[in-house]
């Protein structure tokens, strides 16, 4: 269309004339876009990590915890993993999948606990996890020197260490930790192993914060007997994870001897049903986003119609000029919508680099993880123009109609 | 051409506005011919119905009865975007506030009228440049309304309403904010456009200016109450070279 080009010429020439007027009219788009846009691109940051993570930890992985799936299901957060105090998990359950479950390789009781760890004059207080001999391949953990402790260790409950990067950082300044005796809750344990570093998971912890023992020997003198935090196993390929988990679920129901009816009194996960839940969550997310931008490119819009409005009584003049000389009411209309468009547009590009901007600034000073898909910026974009073009109508209608007499007369 | 053919023609012509329950009328009946070439000039007092003929002229409304053709479109029958193509190509407005836009130089403000124009324009840029020379403001294309002369921001005004080639240039009151000897070089303008065969109504309210003209129509309570030709016309380059200077005196 000719004139078209003009028009968005005259329109920037108009906002520019009122610069303050305009950057406060575009302040709503910008920040509602901007927010959005951000705050996507830490959602997804955060879903690409969860991801990573899970990756990480091996596709294959199943986990068996303690607790009725459907009462947890209601819960978030952390209690997800420790809930049903009723329902334990034992030696027994492990020594069943042992026995009968053929799509599994290992399995692996976990029990997790904290504790003081000294060395000398030094302490640090980590994680403490308590495993078999195969724990070291299910928890996707690696060794960097030493060894894990082995299937002697675990029968004989040795007294033995495996330690992660941070508790080498501060029990041992420059010291080797290789042999030393560090001291767990007041007892003496020897270091045979240092754990590759891992890093921070998807929450900002510290995986390297860890100390991993023999499940027998936390059970024996740390922290008392108890049943498991959960069982963990890994199906023989990717393609026979979930029949692997509905194999686990018959065993530990004929085992703990569960009636045809009764509900479950523990949960077998894997990692798809891991990435189910982080898609849900994602997807709440993402609706709680749009209601926020909604409101935001509402207020916006509404802000942009009031200056619109504004500035057709203020030109009125120049329209009823513009009309006298040949200007079709259409062309007035287009003139004005074209003038709401671009403000709404400028006021959505500056809210995507604003938006950058702070992604970039949580990436490289917090530990959030942020991500800028195309995505959301389509989006943010065509809401933008669209917000332009809705909330511009009726102010470019109103001048479109102004009667040319009237208007030349108007001072 | 053809001889007998009118730029303007109205028969008949009746205007009358409805101001809540009362219809007042403005024109009751008006026959006015303008044949091409002709320099005319609209006379009356305030009330007497000029504004109203000069908007339906210039196809800014249309008459309530009676018929209007201008080069032979019957305008009253047209609506609003063929009203726009009419103002837009064959009326060339001058207004006695010479409603420039503000915000535009003087080349933006001539190119206004080809803007609106649906047609590729040829050698548009040199058109306009003609139309800023023929009023004598080459030197002045950048400057913006407000940084001219009262006499230069009509000269714009001209420019712009000969850019489009009008059938006719409406000029309503465009002296009428100017001193004498600034009215007196813009109607020295018109009447050397005319020679070259432009066709122009002019509305004015003194006859000094009037007496410029070829032909002096008298509107009274929305009829034509008459009309004379001009016996003895004033010529502005002849008065103008008797004016004084200001520049003489000191």
């Amino acid at each position: 269309m000719r004139g078209f080009l003009e028009n968005i010429k005259i329109a920037f020439r108009s906002l520019f004339l009122n610069k303050t007027r305009s950057f406060l009219t575009m302040l709503g788009i910008i920040i509602g876009v901007g927010a959005v846009v951000a705050m996507l691109s830490i959602g997804t940051g955060a879903q690409e990590s969860v991801i990573s993570s899970v990756q990480d930890i091996g596709s294959n992985l199943i986990i068996i915890s303690p607790g009725n799936p459907e009462e947890e299901q209601q819960m978030m957060g952390p209690q997800m993993m420790f809930a049903g105090d009723n329902a334990e998990l034992g030696p027994d359950d492990v020594t069943a999948i042992e026995r009968e479950a053929e799509l599994v390789t290992v399995v692996a009781p976990v029990v997790f606990g904290g504790g003081m760890v000294s060395y000398l004059n030094k302490n640090t207080q980590p994680q403490i996890y308590s495993s078999t001999e195969n724990g070291l391949e299910l928890y996707n953990m690696d060794i960097e020197r030493g060894s894990f402790y082995n299937r002697g260790d675990v029968s004989s409950s040795s007294n033995v260490a495996v330690i992660g990067q941070t508790v080498v950082k501060k029990l041992f300044n420059n010291i080797d930790p290789m042999g030393k005796i560090i001291k767990i809750n007041g007892q003496n344990f020897k270091v045979i192993g240092i754990l590759e570093p891992r890093g921070t998971d998807s929450f900002g912890n510290d995986q390297d914060n860890v100390v991993s023992v023999p499940v027998t020997t936390a059970q024996s003198k740390l922290f008392g007997e108890g049943s498991y935090d959960m069982i963990l196993t890994q199906s023989i390929n990717e393609e026979s994870i979930d029949d692997a988990t509905e194999e686990i679920e018959d065993i530990l129901r004929r085992s703990r001897g569960i009636r045809i009816g009764e509900k479950n009194d523990f949960r077998v996960r894997n990692q798809t049903q891991l990435l189910d839940v982080v898609s849900t969550i994602t997807g709440i997310f993402t609706v709680v986003i749009a209601g926020i931008a909604s409101i935001s490119l509402l207020v916006g819009g509404i802000g942009i119609m009031n200056i619109m409005l504004v500035s057709v009584t203020e030109r009125t003049k120049e329209i009823g000029i513009r009309k006298a000389i040949g200007a079709k009411n259409r062309d007035i209309l287009v003139q004005f919508l074209v003038e709401s468009i671009v403000l709404s547009v400028t006021g959505g590009i500056s809210g995507i680099l604003f938006a950058v901007l702070i992604s970039i600034i949580l990436n490289n000073f917090t530990v959030l993880e942020t991500s800028i898909t195309t995505m959301p910026i389509i989006i943010a974009l065509s809401f933008s123009t669209a917000v332009g073009l809705f909330f511009g109508i009726y102010p470019a209608m109103r001048a479109a109609r102004l009667n040319p007499i009237d208007a030349l007369r108007y001072e | 051409m053809n001889d007998n053919k009118l730029i303007i023609k109205i028969r008949q012509m009746k205007k009358t506005y409805r101001i809540g329950s009362i219809t007042v009328p403005a024109l009751k009946g008006v026959d006015l011919d303008v044949a091409p070439g002709e320099f005319a000039s609209i006379m009356g007092p305030s009330g007497s119905g000029k504004s109203t003929l000069m908007n339906i002229i210039g196809a800014l409304d249309i008459p309530t009865t009676g018929t209007y053709l201008l080069d032979d479109v019957d305008v009253g029958s047209l609506d609003d975007n063929e009203l726009a193509v009419i103002r837009n190509k064959k009326v060339g407005f001058v207004f006695q506030t010479y409603n420039l836009l503000s915000r535009a130089d003087v080349f933006a403000n001539v190119e206004l009228p080809l803007i609106y124009t649906r047609d590729r324009i040829k050698n548009k840029k040199a058109r306009i440049l003609d139309a800023i020379e023929s009023v004598g403001l080459t030197d002045w294309i950048k400057h913006r309304p407000n940084e001219l002369s009262g006499g230069q921001k009509q000269r714009v005004a001209i420019a712009r309403a000969l850019i489009n080639n009008p059938s006719i240039i409406l000029a309503d009151e465009p002296t009428g904010n100017l001193d004498s000897r600034t009215g007196e070089e813009i109607i020295g303008i018109f009447q050397r456009l005319n020679r070259e065969g432009k066709t122009i109504l002019l509305v004015t309210h003194e006859m000094e200016i009037a007496r410029h003209t070829q032909r002096i129509i008298y509107l009274r309570d929305g009829v034509i109450s008459g009309q004379e030709a001009v016996a003895d016309r004033l010529i502005a380059e002849e008065i103008l070279a008797k004016m004084p200077r200001l520049e003489d005196k000191i």
